[in-house]
């Protein structure tokens, strides 16, 4: 069968361009792969409960009913319209962030096993965390969809806008899920610090509360230096409020994710090839 | 060592290393956590050391063969095959692959429990870098391989472990890969599946695949392999044909463990301290030069020199031998009474020796006990129980008797 003469050189140790261009290259040619992880992912999570894939809808939806028993009240304010529908968009793109920066680190601690055995692309188990979250925030607009209509929302047109919007979340997100993906590598106990990390930055980042009850003083702060507070305004615009971004309010974001993926991209690549000494 | 013995005309190099080497930074301290690193690092004491897992490492495999590696754990065996597989990169050095690698993976690994069966085998594929299509037309092979049938649909968790053997093998060498790498992992399943897999490997090889493989197991080395390389403490200490590596590989094991009997023989201890009218001084095992040796073969002169240190006159000692295999099995108990060697002893040194012309044990770990016995009065004066050993070994001496634990040194004749 295979007689020819002399096969090709497939591989070259030293011919080798820059690691951060042969990532995303390798990562192209293994996109069978990476569908098959967010496949198992998916699978996976249906096979393992009776509701399945349903709980993906569920849960921010219960999230959404305690917060709003525990802080309708409290944070009632004319700029507000639906308390639950505020809370709701907010923890969509909140949820989103913060599943798939810690799937992309778990998957490669844990799957890491693997990158010893055979050759696959590093950034796979980042990239098939994406695919998930994608996937899971898709089919929790229809919590959203229905809370709006409940509670009086207009459906607009701006709808049509959230697939921009979640692309800049996901870009954001997997530049920092490369980064801390990297660093546990080295420190295990970054994954537990990162759950600790996760908690106050979310209190931070105006979810639960509307951003005017901030303290003038702070709230420069807690706004314009904290990328999620772009990220989750993005995913807000068109659903919440019903409009679309003017161009500072997505520049902004838009510019953020991107400095953060490609900073995300170059370290996990520069670094990957020490990965498989460590896991 | 030269690369030889392969008719290297016929075919062309598939897997080149030049002058690799890797090298790992270890820590001298293990550091395990980033706020104990941040501390040392503002401390300064951050300490690396350079671990060369691989030193300088030449090698080229031949198209279609069958290429060994052996070694003691961690000499660098898989840190190799992983260069090959892509999975590290070389510190040093250049490596050139030409095709296609599959690395026999271990079984399950990227199994996901909760998955069928079915599922699971997709996913795996992916790994290998198949797209689902090329899966599909693969699927009902690797079914039928593994011998699962309706139970391909069931998750995972519900398998055996001989099922999970079965399924992974079947994945990883359903494809006709160009360089098949095999790391241990042939001691899966029941019999009739190890002989199916060993099929297997053989039709890949006869399909013109070159095979990488590790083993402990030199008669596996010696029956698949046609070369090996010997890889020791990160460098090749031979290279060539399979059962002259093995053969001196062995032979530098079997060394060793002949410095490590030699130093047991000297430690010299005393079960009889007490009684100090004699004591045994040395005992040394020797060949037919009268040098000391602690491998023989069937068939060798051995001979066994006691040595005493006497204090007090003794008019009728007895020197005894026990021979024991390590097993405990007592083969023979003789002694110098029973052969007619009557020895009066003065204060000062003395000695026997008890020459076997030729040794009837086969291949085994024997030890000797040593006795001195004072005859009137039966009396133990010194002892030492199983203190010296020796290993009879017949590999390169063509003997051909292996069963049981003697030869009796008989002839067959035909009536």
């Amino acid at each position: 069968m295979k007689v020819q003469p002399a096969l090709p050189v497939i591989y070259d140790s030293t011919r080798r361009g820059s690691a951060v261009i042969e990532e995303l290259r390798e990562v192209l040619n293994y996109h069978h792969l990476i569908w098959q992880l967010v496949r198992r992912d998916i699978l996976a999570r249906y096979k393992r409960s009776f509701l399945g894939v349903a709980w993906t809808m569920l849960n921010p939806l219960g999230m959404m009913l305690v917060w709003t028993i525990a802080f309708s009240q409290f944070f009632k304010s004319s700029s507000l319209p639906s308390y639950p529908a505020y809370v709701l968009s907010g923890l969509l793109a909140w949820t989103f962030f913060s599943q798939t920066t810690t799937a992309s680190m778990v998957n490669l601690i844990w799957g890491g096993g693997l990158l010893n055995r055979i050759y696959i692309p590093r950034a796979s188990f980042a990239l098939a965390a994406q695919g998930t979250g994608l996937v899971n925030l898709s089919l929790s607009l229809i919590p959203l969809l229905v809370v709006m209509l409940i509670t009086g929302l207009p459906i607009h047109f701006s709808f049509i806008f959230i697939p921009v919007s979640v692309l800049v979340i996901c870009a954001f997100a997997l530049g920092v899920g490369l980064l801390i993906s990297t660093w546990a590598v080295y420190f295990p106990d970054i994954s537990e610090m990162y759950q600790i990390i996760l908690v106050a930055w979310m209190f931070l980042t105006p979810i639960m509360y509307p951003e005017q009850i901030l303290p003038e003083a702070y709230r420069v702060y807690i706004t314009m230096l904290n990328p999620m507070y772009h990220m989750v305004k993005l995913f807000r615009i068109p659903t919440y409020y019903g409009r679309f971004p003017t161009l500072e309010e997505f520049l902004i974001p838009f510019m953020i994710a991107l400095v953060t993926l490609i900073l995300g991209w170059v370290v996990f690549a520069r670094k990957s090839d020490e990965f498989a000494y460590r896991i | 060592m030269a690369e030889n013995s392969l008719p290297a005309s016929q075919s062309h190099s598939i897997i080149n290393l030049e002058d690799v080497s890797v090298e790992y930074r270890v820590p001298q301290e293990q550091i395990g956590t980033f706020k104990e690193y941040t501390i040392r690092l503002l401390e300064g004491k951050v300490k690396h050391r350079v671990f060369k897992a691989l030193n300088g490492i030449n090698l080229s495999v031949f198209q279609g063969e069958v290429f060994g590696f052996i070694g003691q754990n961690g000499a660098g065996k898989s840190t190799l095959l992983k260069l090959v597989a892509r999975v590290l990169r070389p510190t040093r050095g250049r490596i050139l692959v030409r095709g296609h690698v599959a690395p026999l993976l271990e079984v399950g690994a990227g199994f996901h429990p909760e998955l069928t069966g079915r599922e699971n085998v997709y996913l795996n594929g992916a790994m290998l870098g198949f797209s689902h299509k090329e899966m599909e037309v693969k699927f009902p092979r690797i079914v039928e391989f593994s011998e699962l049938g309706d139970f391909i649909d069931a998750p995972i968790r519900t398998y055996s472990s001989g099922m999970l053997a079965r399924l992974g093998f079947a994945v990883a060498t359903d494809s006709q890969p160009d360089i098949l790498i095999v790391d241990e992992v042939l001691s899966v399943g029941d019999e009739a599946f190890q002989h199916k897999s060993f099929e297997r490997i053989q039709s890949i090889k006869s399909q013109g695949a070159t095979i990488l493989f590790v083993s402990h197991a030199m008669s596996s080395i010696e029956t698949m392999c046609q070369r090996a390389a010997w890889i020791h403490h990160g460098k090749i200490v031979s290279v060539g044909n399979a059962n002259e590596v093995v053969d001196r590989y062995l032979g530098r094991v079997y060394d060793e463990e002949t410095i490590h009997l030699i130093e047991d023989s000297h430690r010299g201890f005393h079960t009889n301290e007490g009684r100090d009218s004699i004591k045994i001084s040395q005992v040394k095992i020797l060949n037919n030069q009268n040098s000391e040796q602690h491998i023989f073969h069937t068939g060798e002169t051995m001979k066994l020199q006691i040595n005493y240190q006497a204090f007090q006159p003794i008019d009728s000692l007895e020197v005894g031998l026990a021979i024991h295999r390590q097993d405990g099995v007592h083969l023979t108990g003789p002694n110098t009474t029973f052969d007619g060697l009557d020895i009066k002893v003065n204060p000062g040194f003395g000695g026997v020796v008890y020459s076997i012309p030729s040794l009837p044990l086969l291949e085994g770990l024997y030890n000797i006990t040593v006795a001195l016995v004072n005859r009137d009065g039966n009396l133990i004066l010194d002892y030492q129980d199983r203190f010296y050993s020796f290993r009879i070994e017949n590999r390169g001496h063509k003997f051909p008797e292996k069963y049981g634990l003697m030869t009796l040194g008989g002839k067959w004749k035909l009536l």
